[in-house]
């Protein structure tokens, strides 16, 4: 007999419906899985057969033919074990009456008949939500996931046998309620900026860098808390939409990194060590194609601690995304466009021994090689990063002083207002912050009064900035007199943005 | 251009790579190098025993040949490269003084700069940030009176240049070839001075870049100008010698003060006790030549602005500090300390640290 069932499988951030079509005939036994499946939904016969006979089931002694259609995509991972499971049960006529018509299963099957968690359900569940499925049964595990999709009924079940139970009407399983997207909630950023002592210059410029989600680059000697810093940016960045939420959700779900809570509410930060490959930060992969580094920062801060030591090719490879905030990602298995906004937050020493430019220690490098360098950051990349600010060393003194500090929440409130000047500025268009400008919105939102043009060109001549350069000010002025909750950018908030340009005019 | 008969036969001569004691002892066997070429036979076993018989067979062998001139200058002329020799007219006066003068100046650009008042800044290429820009400043206010004499090492030299090269009134004495440039780095500020100024190397195109040959490269900076400013150097840094040099051809020697422990100055202080002029200022050294340099502009400062300046000038200063004293809010004073930067009051020292520089 036939049976058919529906299932998803995953292409990118994308859902696709599969048919898991089962059927039984007389014969020698023997499974047959066709439709292209690679080695973890062919092994999917070994967990079915003994999750169906732990669960007391009938495994049948027939011939089974279980086709995966649409029959010319690859399907891969665990998805499929639940579906494959109730279209045997199906099948076999061990599920008389229960009318598995429009619901979608979705759960991978231990030996003992439990369903575990699998990757990817929500970007799963938004596509069938998409394509009009109503009803899911899925594992438990994944249930703080689904939660947050409303409008379907979502059953999430512990063991095959509630699945059976919930089918042949034996004991209905009670639908998923819908969970409240509540922000960050309690949960908490380990950093905070009030513990980061001294360093004026240095919080400024995150200030300014969030407020208008420019990258940045912080320059100083090892130990001076480059990296504390960095980890401070996401506290002050505005608590993430739930529409936010759900895009990075989406992603780490993709990538089964999803904690506990289902939903991801903080704002990712993600440091890939520096040996990290073209391929680890930018996304791929042999078939599927899964989300790198950069997605995984998506609305969040991509930390690279000591830039000049990644691959050159990686961190070239970082040029597109940051112009377009996202990546397309193409492998023989098809192109994936993965979403890829963040803020870059780079750091690296001044100069190899570390010591150019400290108070206390003696450079011991020649020009020469603090020139070369430098240049292992190219400099179209370099053109990216709108701040570049130096970390000094702490005194011993600031580190002890009770004295304390602004919190990132002081500052966050700052950032937010700026953020609300520029979302009513760029509202109609899908530019969300200055630094996402183009040279049109430069022209009729950074119109500049001839006092600034003379002290922005001055600027220029004296301090030997690049003429590439410019535009990278303007916006950063812009941000500057946001935040100030200026309407028109004034000859201190340009001066103020050439001084984080001060790595340019090195030498 | 045409070379003279003379000229070409201080090209020939040079044109054989001798080291500088062989090539000298060559060039006296005759009166001038054109008799030497004309009677080369007369002149053969001197040269023999100067050169070795390999060479001077080879010096024989490139006389009878008729191209082996044709084919040298040809060369040096699509090298972009002018000769000026010893008896060229252009063959700056100050050179012929030397004990050692040169015999060729291999030149790239401007080679009429040689004619005018000559001045050289030498600096070390481990300098200060501040003493970085005051270079660039001196540079730049003496390049109207002077043409600016320097290497093209990093640092101190490449200040100087970067200070005059607007002007193109800048000369950049190489120790190596024209097929070489040393540091790599440099290769584009190379490349301006060539268009814009002048390159000169007493080398032959080939000779690659060799420590050896930088002191002796610093005696021709020495001679060509009239005075030397050393902005910095180590006790036994290059540009010691290039002051002793000028010391010893009687030239003006000036030098920036530093305090004790920077080692970057142990060397500018050693020859300020021996016979330098210790400078702080422009005027130091234009009084030196009875120039008079125009009035620096007057500068206004806002309040703000004069309190952040007077506190840098007591000394290099932490952004921190600057803060505690003026009590300023930290997004206020970035805008002011890059005014003041591009006023030209004060330079940053890296680290966050400010230092005035007037």
């Amino acid at each position: 007999m036939l049976s058919k069932v529906i299932s998803f499988a995953l292409s990118g951030l994308d859902g696709l419906p599969v048919e898991v079509e089962t059927d039984i005939n007389n014969g020698l036994p023997s499974y047959e899985l066709v439709g292209l499946p690679d080695a973890a939904v062919k092994e999917s016969r070994e967990r079915v057969r003994s999750a169906l006979k732990n669960s007391g089931r009938k495994f049948p002694a027939q011939k089974i033919t279980v086709n995966l259609a649409p029959a010319d995509i690859k399907k891969e991972g665990s998805y499929f074990d639940l579906a494959i499971a109730v279209g045997i049960l199906k099948a076999t006529e061990q599920l008389v009456g229960a009318d598995c018509a429009g619901i979608v299963f979705l759960g991978e099957l231990a030996l003992d008949g439990a369903l575990r968690p699998v990757a990817g359900i929500l970007p799963l569940l938004i596509s069938a939500k998409a394509r009009g499925y109503k009803s899911f049964i899925l594992p438990a595990g994944n249930a703080n996931e689904a939660a947050y999709i409303g409008g379907v009924e979502i059953f999430a079940a512990r063991t095959l046998t509630e699945v059976v139970d919930h089918l042949s009407g034996l004991a209905r399983m009670a639908p998923l309620q819908t969970a409240q997207y509540g922000g960050a909630g309690a949960q908490k950023y380990k950093a905070d900026l009030a513990f980061v002592k001294g360093q004026a210059v240095a919080r400024r410029a995150l200030e300014v860098a969030v407020s208008g989600g420019h990258n940045i680059l912080l320059v100083g000697p090892p130990g001076t808390g480059k990296t504390m810093l960095a980890r401070c940016i996401p506290t002050i960045m505005p608590d993430m939409t739930f529409e936010e939420a759900l895009e990075v959700t989406k992603i780490h779900s993709v990538a089964g990194i999803l904690n506990e809570e289902g939903i991801v509410s903080l704002r990712p930060f993600r440091t890939p060590h520096h040996t990290a490959t073209t391929v680890s930060l930018c996304g791929g992969g042999n078939r599927t194609v899964k989300p790198g580094e950069i997605s995984l920062a998506h609305n969040g801060v991509l930390f690279l601690d000591e830039m000049p030591e990644y691959h050159r090719s990686a961190l070239e490879a970082l040029r597109q995304p940051l112009e377009d905030g996202c990546i397309t990602v193409t492998r023989s298995g098809g192109a994936v466009t993965f979403p890829a906004n963040f803020i870059l937050c780079a750091s690296m020493n001044p100069c190899p021994c570390g010591n150019y430019g400290s108070a206390d220690k003696v450079c011991t490098c020649t020009p020469a090689a603090i020139h070369k360098y430098r240049s292992r950051i190219s400099g179209p990349l370099l053109d990216r990063i709108d701040i570049q600010v130096e970390v000094d060393s702490v005194k011993y003194d600031d580190l002890v002083s009770k004295q304390e500090e602004e919190s990132s929440a002081c500052v966050k409130a700052r950032v937010e207002r700026a953020r609300e000047v520029q979302r009513r500025r760029f509202e109609g268009t899908d530019i969300r912050t200055n630094a996402d400008m183009s040279e049109r919105e430069l022209r009729d939102f950074c119109a500049l009064s001839p006092e600034c043009e003379k002290i922005l060109r001055l600027s220029f001549e004296r301090l030997k900035l690049s003429a590439r350069a410019r535009s990278r000010i303007v916006k950063v002025a812009r941000t500057v007199a946001d935040l100030e909750g200026a309407e028109r950018i004034c000859p201190a908030h340009i001066l103020e943005a050439v001084s984080y340009r001060s790595y340019d005019n090195f030498g | 251009m045409p070379y003279t008969k003379e000229e070409k036969a201080e090209i020939w001569l040079d044109s054989f790579r001798f080291d500088y004691a062989k090539k000298a002892q060559i060039y006296k066997t005759a009166p001038d190098a054109y008799s030497l070429v004309e009677h080369f036979e007369k002149y053969r076993p001197k040269i023999a025993a100067a050169a070795g018989e390999d060479s001077c067979r080879k010096m024989e062998e490139s006389l009878r040949s008729a191209d082996y001139m044709h084919a040298l200058l040809q060369t040096y002329t699509q090298k972009r490269i002018r000769c000026v020799c010893f008896s060229s007219e252009l063959y700056p006066e100050e050179l012929r003084q030397l004990p050692d003068p040169p015999l060729v100046l291999y030149c790239r650009g401007n080679a009429e700069l040689l004619r005018e008042r000559k001045f050289a800044i030498v600096g070390s290429r481990r300098t200060q940030p501040q003493i970085l820009r005051l270079s660039v400043e001196c540079s730049r206010a003496l390049r109207a009176h002077f043409v600016i004499v320097t290497g093209l090492a990093d640092g101190g030299d490449s200040a100087a240049a970067a200070g005059a090269l607007e002007s193109g009134k800048l000369i950049s004495v190489l120790a190596y070839g024209f097929d070489h440039v040393y540091p790599e780095c440099n290769r584009g500020l190379l490349e301006k001075i060539e268009e814009k100024g002048l390159a000169v190397t007493e080398y032959l195109p080939c000779e690659a870049p060799r420590g050896y040959l930088f002191p002796a490269r610093n005696r021709i900076i020495a001679g060509l100008a009239e005075g030397v400013l050393v902005v910095s150097g180590g006790e036994k840094s290059g540009t010691r010698i290039t002051a002793d040099h000028a010391y010893s051809y009687g030239k003006d020697v000036f030098a920036f003060p530093y305090a004790p422990g920077v080692e970057s100055g142990a060397g500018c202080n050693a020859i300020i006790k021996e016979y330098a002029k210790l400078t702080d200022n422009l005027v130091d050294i234009a009084s030196a030549f009875g120039i008079n340099l125009t009035a620096t502009e007057e500068i206004e400062l806002t309040q703000a602005e004069l309190a952040v300046y007077n506190i840098i000038k007591e000394g290099e200063t932490h952004v921190a500090r600057i803060l505690e004293l003026t009590g300023l809010k930290a997004h206020e004073l970035p805008a002011i300390l890059t005014l003041l930067e591009m006023k030209n009051l004060i330079v940053s020292c890296g680290g966050n640290r400010y230092a005035a520089i007037k």
